[in-house]
């Protein structure tokens, strides 16, 4: 009689380094033959799509600036994201911080008006923006870190208060973000000083340089500081920590914060950049969830989200025309995305166990 | 091959016609990624005898025993059963040809009883449970070995003692031939060590057969009938006969050279206060676990907190260090109060500390030797490890740690190792020179040649004039090593004595909770 196989999971001592970069790029290969199933079952050639989405993602110049211009708010929910999760905290409410950061950078943009110079008011944004991301977590922050209380669920639910405040803002009459006297309700544009014009006329914007260097400028913080240190021993050792004197609780509550403000960053890069208002349009967009998916991708590196971080606005840059340019379903990029996050949580298991298959006798009964 | 194997299969024993082994493994080898942890180890085991697996830690017999047990199978080899060869591919299938392990780390549900626990597991179970009747059955198989055991009693209420007589009830109760005893001494205190021996006789007496796993040697001279040593996987010797093996003869099979475990006292006269500590009292979440606790340690003193876990040792040791907050009293070093004021300020008085939970403490297992020297020294904004490095390189040649260099993650050191870092970081000064050092088990679970090294840096400590609180579980270590010895009882202080003259039953007793007043 046959043995049955077993399928052995053993524990590696030693992740092997080739795997931290090939379980990302086969997560993002078997998310894509997933999406190939889901397009072949309804009708579409993936073949098609995928080479559709790859040119107008990555190879056209127009559809690498379009891109790396997307990226910008990518990296920066990325960044947000990882931040918090390498301290096991898991912020998820990325997408809520976005939204308070749009709603600050346009309050900052409006209120401000044209009495600032431009090299003034764009920074001015920006800061107000990353301020009101950083507000949006402050509950979750202090409660998670006095108390305990998980704020992956404080963080979610947040999140629906401020897509709320978003569509308040702009459809509530009379508001201060929306055009007076318009049929229409819509965002304000932000002044001319306020915002910055696409490099060349494309929709690359410089604040994708600012993001990278934040980027840069978070690895080394994280690697080569004092507080860098901290977050590492609190995340990997509480009581160790506490045994060192380190306060986890001001540290628990400084980096939700700075994630916070991250992810609002990336609201008020919208508003000098592409948006230039408060569009409630961004609530479909779910820019700050994919930040989830891309600090996940990188395993958390800052400059592994600068990677992921372009490969995410490809796949949705090229997904969104796909709908405009053939007739598939923009969500074809949203459903990869998602697919992409699974498989990259999966592949967790190969890094850290050596998986085969063995031949088991059985024990005799 | 299958021919070949099977005729290998029945075994030396069975093929000279002597009677079978009750169980033996036949060159087995296992290994681990990087550690060959068994290397054709031949051992057997007969009807009615204690045989003895010695070896330092990580000599494989842990290994060993998982393999004879079903927890892991062997990579080449095989295991038989009185003669007959047989597969083990898990525990219960070991359960089933009567082999149980009895665990160092005992696996019961503390809110079941004792009857409960013994049976669970089994899985010839009536759907309704017959309480009275399986609490009868349970205490007649305890009664049959004299372990004296209340089935109806809560395993949470229960000592550590008691406890692992439940373990033992249990794998008796399953019907288990061969038990191995996994380091069973490890949890007691002397009168509970004699009674297990007892009991072990008791079993053996009835046509048990005791596998017994430790590295102490005393015991293992005591209780075995046969011994066999292992050392890096390999066996490096047998001695047969009770009361045959002589431990320094043992000693050397294990660590493969000569071993002085001397007792060491303070060669001169002690200094001025550095530990003061006064009515201190802690209570926590409404229980008292430390009261009205007062001593001193003077300079050049070693002074030993004898005491069975959980009395109140670690939450003394973490007072004394400013991670916690006294409910009363107070702790001083150098003459300046530490109360509240956190561990950073006690550092900088001069405190070293060495907790007793490596991994889960005192260092942190994901980051390298270099950055686990940085956790209690003072590190600048951007950490400047290129200045430590060299530093980090000497500590790891001058402590003897096995290591990649400094770059090598704690976790992946062997325990022995993970304690010589945290050893070499708390001995090498920090914040400021070191006064006081406060060790909890300093040598627990390491192999007899790391604990000689350890011994020997503790005593320079001493001889350099630092003041030693040394907290152990090991009664050996804190008698042979301390020049006073303090009892700690359920958060009091009981017994004082000198170590010069201190009487093992005294201070056992004492541990115990058998002395009302006890200053000699």
């Amino acid at each position: 009689m046959r043995s049955p196989i077993r399928i052995v999971f053993e524990q590696r001592s030693e992740t092997p380094k080739y795997l931290s970069t090939l379980v990302p790029l086969l997560s993002v290969v078997a998310a894509l033959v997933v999406g190939a199933l889901f397009l072949l079952a309804t009708g579409y050639s993936p073949v098609e799509t995928y080479s559709n989405m790859l040119s107008d993602g990555f190879t056209s110049s127009r559809g690498i600036t379009d891109t790396l211009g997307l990226s910008t708010v990518l990296i920066c929910t990325g960044i947000s994201a990882a931040f918090a999760f390498q301290m096991n905290l898991y912020n998820i409410g990325g997408e809520g911080q976005l939204y308070l950061g749009m709603i600050g950078g346009a309050w900052a943009g409006l209120a401000l008006g044209d009495r600032l110079p431009s090299y003034l008011m764009v920074p001015a944004v920006l800061i107000v923006g990353a301020l009101a991301g950083a507000l949006w977590v402050l509950l979750p922050a202090f409660v998670r870190s006095r108390m305990g209380t998980s704020e992956i669920v404080t963080t979610l639910l947040l999140t629906y208060i401020a897509a709320s405040l978003v569509k308040h803002f702009v459809y509530s009459p009379g508001s201060f973000f929306v055009t007076k006297n318009s049929a229409f309700p819509q965002g304000r544009l932000v002044p001319d000083s306020a915002s910055l014009t696409g490099i060349n006329g494309t929709s690359l914007y410089p604040t994708f340089f600012m993001v990278i260097l934040i980027a840069l400028a978070l690895f080394w913080i994280v690697k080569r500081t004092e507080y860098g240190y901290r977050i590492q021993v609190i995340s990997d050792s509480p009581r160790a920590a506490h045994y060192a004197g380190i306060n986890a609780n001001r540290t628990t509550l400084s980096v939700m914060l700075i994630s916070g403000a991250l992810s609002g960053l990336g609201g008020a890069v919208l508003i000098v950049g592409p948006f230039g208002r408060l569009d409630p349009g961004i609530i479909l967009l779910g820019y700050g969830y994919a930040g989830i998916v891309i600090a996940a991708l990188a395993r958390n590196n800052f400059s592994a989200i600068i990677v992921s971080g372009i490969l995410f606005a490809g796949l949705r840059s090229g997904g969104d025309k796909l709908q405009i340019s053939t007739d598939t379903p923009i969500h074809i990029g949203v459903m990869l995305q998602g697919a992409i996050l699974l498989f990259a949580l999966g592949g967790e298991a190969f890094r850290r166990y050596h998986v085969h298959a063995v031949r088991t006798e059985r024990a005799a009964q | 091959m299958t021919n070949t194997s099977h005729e290998v299969a029945k075994g030396p024993h069975h093929a000279s016609g002597a009677a079978p082994s009750a169980l033996s493994a036949h060159s087995i080898v296992k290994r681990f990624p990087g550690v060959l942890a068994n290397d054709s180890v031949d051992f057997d085991v007969l009807p009615g005898e204690v045989h003895t697996l010695l070896g330092e830690n990580g000599a494989g017999k842990s290994t060993l025993a998982a393999m004879l047990c079903g927890l892991y199978q062997p990579d080449s080899g095989y295991i038989s059963r009185n003669g007959e060869r047989i597969t083990l591919s898990s525990p219960r299938a070991g359960l089933h040809h009567g082999i149980a392990m009895v665990h160092q780390h005992f696996r019961l549900v503390e809110r079941f009883t004792v009857a409960e626990n013994v049976i669970l597991g089994s899985r010839d179970l009536s759907y309704k449970l017959n309480r009275s009747e399986l609490e009868d059955k349970v205490a007649a198989v305890a009664e049959s070995y004299g372990l004296p055991i209340e089935p109806g009693a809560t395993v949470g209420d229960l000592s550590v003692g008691q406890r692992q007589r439940v373990e033992i009830v249990k794998a008796l109760y399953q019907g288990a031939e061969i038990l191995l005893l996994d380091e069973p001494t490890a949890v007691l205190v002397p009168a509970e060590v004699e009674k297990l021996f007892e009991n072990v006789h008791a079993m053996t007496q009835a046509g048990k057969s005791i596998v017994f796993i430790s590295h102490k040697l005393g015991e293992v001279v005591e209780i075995s009938d046969r011994v066999t040593v292992l050392r890096n996987g390999r066996v490096t010797g047998h001695v047969s006969g009770r009361g045959a093996a002589d431990t320094k003869e043992l000693a050397r099979l294990m660590v493969g050279r000569d071993i002085e475990l001397t007792t060491q006292r303070a060669s001169h006269a002690t200094g001025h206060e550095v530990l003061q500590i006064r009515d201190l009292s802690l209570s926590l979440n409404g229980v008292s676990v430390l009261s009205d606790i007062s001593f001193n340690v003077h300079a050049g003193e070693m002074v030993g907190i004898a005491g069975v876990a959980g009395n109140g040792q670690r939450e003394l040791a973490d007072t004394i260090a400013g991670l916690m907050s006294p409910s009363s009293g107070s702790v001083a070093i150098s003459g300046s109060m530490t109360t509240d004021r956190g561990p950073i300020h006690a550092r900088e008085l001069g405190l070293a500390y060495v907790p007793e939970d490596r991994l889960g403490m005192g260092l942190v297992p994901s980051m390298s030797i270099l950055d686990n020297l940085l956790l209690t020294r003072d590190r600048h904004i951007v950490v400047d490890r290129t200045s430590v490095r060299p530093e980090a390189t000497r500590l790891i040649e001058q402590f003897e740690i096995k290591a990649n260099g400094p770059d090598h993650v704690a976790r992946k050191l062997s325990g022995g190792n993970a304690q010589k870092v945290l050893l070499a970081r708390e001995l090498s000064g920090g914040r400021s020179a070191t006064k006081l050092l406060v060790v909890c088990s300093p040598t627990r679970g390491l192999d007899v040649g790391a604990i000689e090294t350890v011994r020997a840096l503790l005593d320079d400590a001493r001889s350099a004039g630092q003041a030693i609180l040394l907290i152990s579980e090991d009664l050996d270590e804190v008698m042979s090593l301390s020049d006073r010895i303090l009892v700690l009882y359920r958060g009091s202080i009981v017994h004082e004595t000198p170590g010069a003259t201190a009487q093992l039953s005294t201070v056992g007793a004492a541990m115990a909770g058998l002395t009302t007043e006890g200053n000699s």
